[in-house]
């Protein structure tokens, strides 16, 4: 399908222009990136913009497609970005407005992930496994793709960008850049190399330099067209539960996710086991468990100051965390997901996967690569199932008791989950009590800051979650 | 338990109750000691209904029970007579065939699949004469009739049976499984576990004992027989001759018995299930063949037998696992129950359909699935006490539905666009009620409501004879719902249904058509296309989208498949906006559905919606 494999090498031909188009765009993009729902840099200004390369990628004849990526210099801050260009000769393309990369004195540009006229070449590429000036597309080992679809972007994602091809491959395209192989990518990678049920098959891979250290700039995943995510899957059975009006407990309601969220609790401790089984696990020693308790401690310390309200909880969160500290050994760490809730996991008609190995998008790249305990990813998701509960609250005015039946939606199914977990691995999590508790506060606090800043109204949920979590059974 | 006591020298046909004047298997008997039966040619015959091989991929079936429907004497029972009379209105509702349970000679202990005699109608519904004049007036409109046989077993009161226990070296001595002893074939469980406590019951007469899969009081068959095996296509013949379309064999899996195994599926069972489906495709093609097996779709697919020739054992066999599905998906307001069962659904061969139903006698039985599907099925619903009660007795549709109409109609709307021929249970149409005080086997059963007229026009006897009092509930009382208020009114359910029975017949997508699941990101929309390549190469695309639950949904469904072609909502003919390269968006209200025709362009959508 790849036309003209050697454009890369044709690009010293019109080095030139091209060059001049870079710098037109670097100079458009302070402007134009706040834009950007997925630009991570909204906190502070652009204090400059660096292209570091630009590689011309086969598009055809009358269309230009532009790889680019560039350094978002904010003050001290300087992170890399990656960015596809596109431009058409004689036709517009069907992007949106906000798409348009307006250039002070050069030719109509856009970001080019919505419009399927170029994107198809991406897949092409990756299917013919070509490499263009430095930046390889490859299937991976034993894939075989089907070439020739076109993608969309999917509208709901926050800081990448994801592209469809036929309901068949979904191209997830990393936009801040971090030098490695991405997380993501190594955990797929290491998950189906144990032929791990639970996540959608990696099949391909963009991958680059970036200062001297190979960097992944996307990834090519199998695409589920049957699926629904577990927070609609959870928030449909909270709605139905909310409004029956027989005051019938959730277990016993037609809406039940009781036993989604059982066999959800089994997918998570299989993929744990898998992630243990491929990439190993150790014990933490007693400097890493207190290590891990400055951190809660500080990131409280920061969020209490930020927060008024969460003051009031600050004692019995400062002992559930210096609890941890005493925890009796070994506490076992390995290779998590990190970032896990019910948005992260699709329920498909052969069961249920999960997604986004990258980790927690606001920790260090350093503290995601790390091996934690896979009760984090246990919490994450009994927070989760927290949240699904009390959406419907949140800018509703109180009534009588509704809140009382959103908590026990969330205690039937995260003791469901637990139990699924505790079946698959063998281990109740609920019997790690002081860890567990002591990560779902953890994770209480970093969603009162979160909150806080972004959605006010929130701020219920986790406030309330942590009243519950430190005074049950005191 | 032992059977009935006879003495040795009774006549084989004593145990047969009101059928001395009528021909009767076992009216006389031949020196060698056969029995003497009925034959077709003692019969008038029906003309066949129009020829159409494959009639029944498309057929719309209605299941009647005699009793119930009209009662044409005024004896307070339903009858064959009282059925043919009503059988303009059954056309006007656009049924294509009435299948109807045993309505054979039986001591009624087991609601007639206690077949007495396969050759004598029940007294009480009729004659094999009345029977030839329903299928007579049924086929000249264009109906046709299939009814339940039992291959596998007889009652007790049948005369095979009767010779068989008094003379065991006589032409019926080897009819049933007989045994001196009750430890063969102890593989096999027992499946009315709360009645029988084993498959072998002693037969004081003959000092045996003979094998039983049901109750006690229904000796199986032995198969390894030829005379038997010869015997029951005798059976089918009789019927096909007389111009009965088809037969739904009850109980298939259990013809033959084999020593360490669990005596279900075997291969003989098939290879005797081929005979029977070459003897038909010889002597009456176009019957059809409709398997009753209360197994898991991988296994029922056996029984349409190999798929390399179209299939060559039954036409036809029902769906069991879809209907608690489809119920199960409403509660749980999710589409997954529904598409995982028709995920785990494998292709079946060419010249087969399955049948699918939201309501009949009978049910999913748990001990049928596998364990991991028992796990899932018991987490999912049987749990729900409300969900068990619902589907554990017998209901009807409405009552279950807490006469919703939007969910009556979504239900229905479900019924007659998923893969299989549907099959509506009669009174359904008209959203009638239940009696539970009636338990549960009549509970369903009560009388069709006509009319608001005395026993709901079912009957012109005392009311005190109805053989179960109608329904008289102010909500579901035969005078609030009845067929003659109904046909009188636009908007009712009766019209409505018969609306959609004729908008699927205009398309044959729905009968046909392979089914695709659109999945898509919403878990409470269950949406899918029937795909049909017409005989003249046009693709006819049916799109069907259903709100599973009570609230309003948003959905955006991935029709780039279908980019350029223009949506026409099935029953209205509207057009809706044309499909793009973008995901499709449609809004439905809370249990809505819709039907579209997914036409080329404008223009060919009106032409052919016209058509």
């Amino acid at each position: 399908m790849s036309e003209n494999p050697t454009t890369g090498s044709h690009r010293a031909d019109t080095s030139g222009p091209q060059d001049d188009l870079v710098t037109q765009i670097a100079e458009a993009l302070p402007a134009w990136l706040p834009t950007q729902r997925w630009f991570g840099g909204k906190d502070r200004e652009i204090t400059g913009v660096r292209a570091l390369a630009a590689t011309e990628l086969p598009a055809g004849d009358d269309a230009l497609l532009l790889h680019l990526v560039v350094e978002v210099e904010q003050g001290d801050r300087r992170e890399p970005y990656q960015l596809l260009i596109g431009h058409r000769d004689d036709q517009v393309p069907d992007v949106p407005a906000a798409a348009s990369i307006p250039l002070a004195n050069g030719p109509a540009v856009y970001e080019a992930s919505g419009d399927a006229d170029l994107t198809c070449h991406l897949l092409d590429l990756i299917a013919s496994s070509t490499a263009v000036d430095g930046v390889e597309f490859a299937p991976e080992p034993g894939a075989e793709l089907e070439s020739g679809l076109r993608g969309h972007p999917i509208s709901t994602e926050q800081s990448n960008t994801s592209i469809v091809y036929g309901g068949q491959y979904i191209l997830k395209l990393f936009r801040k850049l971090t030098p490695g192989t991405n997380k993501d990518l190594v955990l797929h990678r290491a998950l189906r190399e144990v032929t791990s049920d639970h996540i959608a098959d990696p099949l391909g891979s963009i991958s680059g330099e970036l200062a001297g250290e190979p960097v992944t700039f996307g990834m090519l995943q199998r695409f589920m067209p049957d699926a629904a995510d577990g927070w609609v899957m959870a928030t449909t059975s909270v709605r139905d539960f909310m409004a029956d009006p027989s005051g019938l407990p959730p277990g016993e309601l037609g809406g039940d996710f009781s036993g989604e969220a059982y066999r959800l609790g089994k997918a998570v401790a299989d993929v744990h086991a898998d992630l243990a089984q491929a990439l190993g696990t150790r014990d933490a020693d007693a400097d890493e468990l207190a290590d891990t308790v400055d951190a809660m401690l500080e990131r409280l310390e920061r969020v209490v100051g930020e927060v008024p309200e969460l003051a009031e909880h600050a004692d019995p969160l400062v002992a559930a965390f210096r609890a941890v500290a005493s925890v009796p050994p070994p506490v076992t760490v390995q290779s998590v997901h990190g970032d896990l809730h019910l948005g992260q996991v699709l329920r498909t008609l052969q069961g249920w996967l999960l997604l986004d190995f990258e980790g927690e998008p606001a920790a260090s790249v350093v503290e995601r690569a790390s091996l934690r305990s896979p009760l984090r990813d246990v919490a994450g998701m009994l927070r989760s199932f927290d949240y699904a509960a009390q959406q419907l609250l949140v800018g509703q005015p109180d009534e009588e008791g509704q809140a009382e039946r959103a908590a026990a939606w969330a205690e039937h199914n995260r003791s469901a989950f637990c139990d699924g977990y505790a079946k698959e691995s063998g281990h109740d999590p609920r019997d790690q009590d002081v860890l567990l508790r002591a990560f779902e506060l953890d994770k209480a606090v970093y969603e009162v800051a979160y909150e806080h800043a972004n959605r006010p109204d929130w701020l219920l949920v986790p406030l309330a979650s942590i009243r519950r979590l430190t005074t049950e059974g005191s | 338990m032992t059977s009935d006591q006879h003495d040795l020298d009774t006549a084989p046909d004593a145990a047969l109750e009101g059928l001395e004047d009528i021909p009767h298997t076992g009216e006389s008997v031949e020196a060698d000691g056969t029995l003497v039966e009925p034959q077709a040619d003692d019969f008038a015959h029906a003309e066949q209904a129009p020829s159409d091989p494959e009639w029944f991929k498309r057929a719309v079936f209605y299941e009647v029970l005699v009793r119930a429907f009209a009662d044409s004497d005024g004896d307070g029972t339903g009858d064959l007579r009282g059925l043919a009379g009503k059988l303009d209105y059954l056309e006007w509702l656009g049924v294509d065939c009435l299948w109807l349970p045993p309505f054979y000679a039986s001591p009624l202990r087991d609601g007639g699949y206690d077949i007495s005699d396969f050759r004598a109608v029940l007294p009480e519904f009729g004659t094999v004469d009345d029977f030839v004049h329903l299928l007579e007036e049924a086929h000249s409109r264009g109906i046709r009739v299939i009814t339940d046989l039992v291959l596998n077993h007889t009652s007790d009161a049948h005369p095979w049976f009767q010779a068989s226990r008094q003379d065991p070296d006589g032409p019926y001595g080897d009819f049933y499984v007989w045994s001196d002893d009750d430890s063969a074939y102890s593989d096999a469980r027992v499946i009315f576990v709360d009645t029988e406590s084993s498959n072998w019951t002693y037969d004081p007469v003959r000092g045996q004992f003979f094998w039983h899969r049901f109750f006690s009081h229904q000796p199986d068959l032995n198969f390894e027989n030829p005379a038997v095996r010869e015997a029951m296509l005798d059976i089918l013949r009789f019927w096909l001759d007389l111009g009965i379309d088809g037969f739904r064999l009850d109980a298939v899996p259990y013809l033959f018995e084999e020593e360490g195994t669990n005596c279900e599926n075997l291969p003989r069972t098939h290879e005797y299930l081929r005979e029977v489906r070459a003897t038909i495709d010889r002597e009456f093609p176009g019957r059809v063949l409709l398997a009753e097996a209360n197994q898991w779709p991988a296994d029922v697919v056996e029984y349409f037998g190999n798929p390399d020739v179209g299939g060559d054992e039954c036409h036809m066999a029902f769906h069991f696992p879809l209907m608690p599905r489809i119920f199960m998906a409403v509660r749980r307001e999710s589409r997954f129950p529904i598409s995982e069962i028709l995920a785990q659904t494998p292709p079946i061969p060419d010249g087969t359909q399955w049948g699918i139903f939201l309501r009949n006698h009978d049910e999913l039985t748990l001990e049928m699935v596998t364990d991991d599907e028992r796990d899932y099925m018991y987490r999912e619903y049987a749990k729900d006490p409300r969900m068990k009660a619902n589907i554990g007795i017998r209901r009807r549709l409405a009552p279950l539905l807490e006469n919703d109409r939007n969910q009556l109609e979504l239900f229905t709307a479900m019924l007659l666009s998923l893969p299989g021929s549907p099959v509506l249970y009669y009174g359904d149409e008209i959203g009638m009620g239940d009696n539970i005080w009636l338990g549960d086997r009549d509970a369903v059963r009560t009388p069709m409501q006509w009319s608001p007229d005395r026993n709901a026009g079912f009957s012109r006897s005392d009311p005190g004879r109805v053989y179960l009092p109608p329904i008289m509930d102010p909500t579901y009382g035969y005078e609030a719902i009845n067929v003659e208020s109904q046909q009188g009114s636009s908007a009712s359910l009766l019209n409505w249904t018969r609306r959609m029975i004729s908008v699927r017949k205009e398309h044959p997508a729905f009968a046909e058509g392979e089914f695709v699941d659109l999945g898509g990101s919403n878990p409470s929309v269950l949406a899918y296309e029937r795909r049909l390549v017409r005989e003249d190469g046009e693709l006819d695309v049916v799109l069907c989208v259903n709100n599973l639950s009570r609230f309003p949904q948003p959905v955006e469904l991935n029709l780039a498949d279908h980019e350029g072609r223009t949506p026409v909502e099935l029953t209205g003919r509207v057009r809706f906006p044309r499909v793009g390269e973008l995901p499709y968006l449609l809004t439905l209200p809370g249990h809505g559905f819709y039907w579209f025709q997914l036409t080329d362009t404008e223009d060919d959508g009106e032409r052919r919606s016209m058509s």
